[in-house]
């Protein structure tokens, strides 16, 4: 296009501009920055820029007992809190040797499930946000503020939650509260076919994200892309089913995969879609572990001055922005020495710049909301 | 309003003044009472309607602490944004970032001086009463651009280049579309269209024939789109271009914008129903001029206002298109499909010179079905999932 | 041809869908919207609408407070400081502070479980607002008091008794309703 410009008006100057999107714009999730060159309204280049929500997460880690590590896993992802709980308290528990009660490993699930669905009611209704419609958000943070209130009656916190503790989980879920979950369950299906009716088989919301910025497999391979955004691009790869932990082998749930319906195969819609259909296994699969629920104690008894001896290990947990990883080193002390934390959002940023050229500057949004980035997660 | 000045004139009231500047102070003056006691409380209170409206389609409560009901919200937002500074950056262009609010509320409020509140109620019954509707909203675009460009941020430029391109574009399907009624109605002066219709139903032009039933949904949408109204709001979109041509400015100014994107709305709804809604038609029940009146603004009022009320509907539902495909719906959806109605229109205006009152009524039996089947797809969704948890059951 | 059909069946498509979500949220605005209107037009105060598990801000009973030092140690930011003082003579020991710094407490809980008496706890309070940060400072000993003794086979005085037995309450209900979970048996 530039070069057409140049050679039919001579003389006439075009001149790419810079614009530096962030960090205080409206649909970049947090205090992101993308550094774009857009010619008029297409894209030449756009360079993310992170470190803006910095918190030196994982350096803290090293100062902080085991036990008293785990409410600052809540702060990586604060969207995802439980899932952060649940990676570092499974290397503490596989570096120390402990055995988890059964009791507390359903609890667990029932918690993490629940927290994904809330995770991702943000992450579509931001999407819809994004694309401009403004309803959608609000009725998915309306539901997301029910799972908040359960979450609030679980483990008497509504966001950072602190809920899963090494050897278990802090707090037994009472009857009471099953019922309440059933019954939000109950009212939450078919508000996800409501959610389908308004918006995901809107034409101009489809329209809007079908062929956007397709992430092909070998692409995604590549920049390491993980979670939702992976099984879009229609890799069957999910760690509750291939590395299974917990006690997700004997639940039954499908395992949602982009099939490229509206355009081609891993485009924005592919997305969208697979975390609809994610919220919808999550209720499967908390249905499933409120009938299995076994009774005994929900937590292990652990050491309260836990020292787990010295080793390494890597644990990976499967949280609504992808694979999350812990790698914890222990020298036998109180304190861990050292932790670190593999995020996905921080892998989906990367592949950012190499899809952005040629879209539009619409288009860039809808490709980051797509990808569900999270700026917390990104810097931790 | 015409014949009224012409009156008094004829029994002398203005004995010895030049007769131009009679007029020019009788329009100003028409103009201040417009202003300020029609126009400012209408796009104040449909703004605190659109909120509620939303606010209520999103399971909120929306404003409802400023007055009854929060009715005076209007008045509040407006004594605020005027006791704020009113900022222009360093690096813009001071007169034009000035002067563009300004030529856009001029250009959305010269349209009401062919707008018919009632039979007698028109500032100036133009015989080119659509033309200059047409010429006169581009003077919007204008003031759109002159914002963008002034404000010297990129975001704004990016805003008023979209809406340049988008403006100049949809004049064209709304142009077409209303073609469609002069076509019908054989007259371009508002007050000659709106007696061509009758004051039912299937007297009205949408139900003429097919093709203005199509014009009218034809126009409706591009009226969206020329006011800058979702799915078409892409010159301030908020999540990409921050504020599109608006990110800049502060205080009345901005109010400015916005109080003549209210207004606006209004216009399109008067528009609609002057052209193809029948207007102020009444049912013939008085014969008292003032009742009549009266009678006749309300039933106008209403009518514009219903499509005010679609317009926030529609806002609340759709998502924004993106620029190209804002294009391409234009210019291959909607221009051939207003020609189709222009070329049909003419068609049935050949066979039928009269019109066909048998085909209208269908049409309108037509249009009955379809609010119908809304009123069963909406108990269908009340049914279907009904929010019953409330775990915190109080408002 | 194709492309005629494609060409339909975009406007169709366009039509029903709209249509469809016009109807979802018609549907809405006919149905009760789900605004708490904090804080003022509710029936009763949030706080007493919150589940007995909510972590809001920390509130300490003195009166059945054994001084173990356990909350300190394992707050994982230290914003609890406590001041114990031995006197010379009787060997009596006093509390000289017990601060509670709520702007950097995270409501993690961990205290609270710790606490062999359930005098630290959570309360359902959660508003805090205020205009000098020191006044986040929580002060729970104003003047010196003597640390608490849990007696051997229950308490005598009723009022004290019933402080015990209320903390005892608040740490059965905020472990586990069912014997064996929570943090009961974290002790190892």
């Amino acid at each position: 296009m530039d070069e057409t410009l140049r050679s039919e008006g001579e003389g006439l100057h075009t001149e790419d501009m810079t614009i530096s999107m962030g960090p205080q714009h409206p649909s970049t999730h947090g205090v992101l920055r993308f550094v774009i060159k857009t010619d008029g309204e297409v894209m030449r280049e756009a360079i993310p820029d992170v470190g803006y929500l910095h918190r030196s997460i994982e350096k803290i880690g090293e100062k902080v007992t085991w036990h008293g590590y785990v409410p600052y896993t809540d702060r990586a992802d604060y969207l995802a809190a439980m899932f952060a709980n649940q990676g570092f308290c499974m290397a503490a528990e596989r570096l120390g040797g402990v055995e988890v009660t059964r009791r507390g490993e359903f609890c667990r699930v029932i918690a993490c499930e629940l927290n994904r669905i809330a995770s991702h009611l943000i992450a579509v209704g931001t999407f819809a946000q994004d694309i401009g419609a403004v309803t959608p958000f609000i009725h998915a943070l309306r539901e997301r503020e029910t799972v908040n209130d359960l979450m609030e009656e679980i483990c008497g916190a509504r966001l950072t939650y602190n809920y899963i503790r090494i050897g278990g989980v802090g707090y037994d879920i009472t009857p009471q509260t099953c019922d309440r979950i059933t019954q939000f369950l109950d009212h939450f299906e078919p508000i996800v076919d409501e959610f389908n009716r308004l918006l995901s088989y809107n034409k101009i919301f489809i329209e809007r994200l079908a062929h956007v910025a397709p992430i092909t497999k070998e692409d995604a391979f590549q920049y390491n892309i993980v979670g939702p955004n992976l099984r879009a691009c229609g890799v069957k790869w999910d760690i509750r089913r291939d590395i299974p932990y917990s006690v997700y082998p004997e639940l039954e749930f499908d395992i949602p995969v982009g099939t490229g319906e509206k355009g081609t195969l891993g485009d924005c819609y592919d997305r969208y879609i697979v975390r609809i259909l994610e919220m919808q296994e999550s209720c499967k699969i908390v249905r499933q572990c409120l009938k299995m629920l076994p009774k005994g104690p929900a937590i292990a008894k652990v050491a309260r001055k836990f020292k787990p001896p010295a080793g390494e290990i890597y644990v990976r947990v499967e949280a609504p922005r992808g694979d999350m990883g812990f790698y914890v080193v222990s020298d036998g002390s109180e304190y861990p020495y050292r932790v670190r934390i593999r995020t996905g959002s921080f892998t989906a940023m990367s592949l950012i710049d190499k899809l952005s050229r040629g879209l539009m500057v619409a288009d860039l949004i809808a490709l980051i909301a797509s990808l569900d980035v999270d700026a917390p997660e990104i810097d931790r | 309003m015409q014949q009224l000045l012409n009156q008094l004139i004829q029994e002398g009231y203005f004995h010895g003044a030049p007769m131009e500047l009679v007029y020019a102070g009788f329009m100003l003056l028409a103009a201040f009472v417009v202003l300020s006691f029609f126009v400012a409380p209408l796009a104040g209170i449909t703004s605190w309607l659109e909120r509620r409206v939303w606010a209520r389609i999103q399971s909120r409560v929306g404003p409802n602490r400023v007055g009854p009901q929060g009715i005076l919200q209007w008045l509040a937002d407006g004594i605020k944004n005027l006791l704020k500074e009113d900022i222009i950056p360093t690096a813009a262009d001071r007169r034009l970032f000035a002067l563009a609010p300004y030529v856009v509320f001029a250009g959305f409020f010269a349209t009401f001086v062919v707008i018919p509140f009632g039979s007698q109620l028109i500032v100036a019954d133009l015989n080119i009463g659509i033309l200059y509707l047409l010429a006169i909203t581009s003077l919007v675009v204008v003031g759109i651009l002159m914002a963008g460009w002034s404000s010297n941020n990129k975001w704004s430029l990016l805003g008023g280049m979209r809406s340049a391109a988008q403006i100049v574009s949809y004049e064209i399907p709304a142009g077409l579309s209303l073609l469609t009624i002069v076509f019908a109605a054989g007259t371009m002066s508002m007050q000659g269209i709106i007696t061509a219709q009758g004051w039912a139903p299937w007297n009205w032009f949408l139900f003429y024939n097919p093709f203005t039933f199509v014009a009218f949904f034809l126009y409706f949408t591009a009226a969206l789109a020329e006011g800058n109204r979702t799915p078409f709001d892409i010159p301030e979109a908020e999540s990409e271009l921050v504020a599109g041509y608006v990110t800049e400015y502060s205080g009345m100014r901005f109010l400015f914008f916005f109080f003549a994107e209210w207004g606006n709305l209004y216009v399109i709804g008067a528009i609609a129903t002057t052209l193809f809604l029948g207007g102020w038609q009444i049912p013939p029940v008085t014969d008292h001029p003032i009742l009549a009146g009266v009678l006749q603004f309300i039933v106008f009022f209403l009518k514009a206002y219903l499509w005010v009320f679609v317009a926030m509907w529609v806002r609340g539902t759709l998502p924004r298109v993106r620029v190209d495909q804002l294009m391409s719906l234009c210019w291959k959806y909607m221009v051939p499909l207003a020609f189709i109605c222009l070329l049909g229109t003419a068609a049935w205006m050949v066979i039928w010179p009269q019109g066909n009152r048998l085909a209208s009524f269908f049409m309108f039996l037509i249009g009955l079905g379809i609010l119908g089947l809304f009123l069963k797809r909406v108990s269908f969704q009340i049914r279907h999932a009904r929010p019953v948890l409330y775990l915190k059951p109080y408002i | 041809m194709s492309a005629v059909g494609e060409y339909v069946r975009d406007i169709t498509e366009t039509v029903t869908t709209v249509f469809e979500g016009m109807a979802v949220t018609f549907s809405h605005l006919v149905r009760r919207p789900m605004t708490i209107q904090y804080p003022d037009r509710i029936p009763k105060p949030v706080q007493e609408t919150l589940p007995l598990r909510y972590r809001g801000i920390l509130e300490v009973d003195m009166d059945i407070c054994t001084g173990c030092l356990a909350c300190e140690r394992v707050c994982p930011i230290s914003c609890i400081t406590i001041g114990i003082e031995t006197s010379k003579e009787t060997k009596q020991r006093t509390f000289t502070h017990f601060d509670i710094d709520i702007c950097k407490c995270m409501y993690c809980g961990l205290c609270a479980e710790a606490c062999p008496t359930g005098s630290i706890r959570h309360s359902q309070e959660f508003e805090g607002a205020c205009y000098n940060p020191a006044g986040l400072v929580r002060h729970f000993v104003t003047e010196p008091v003597p640390l608490y003794k849990p007696k051997k086979g229950g308490e005598t005085d009723p009022t004290l008794a019933e402080k015990v037995e209320t903390g005892l309450k608040y740490l059965d209900e905020f472990a586990s309703p069912e014997k064996g979970g929570g943090a009961g048996t974290e002790e190892g």
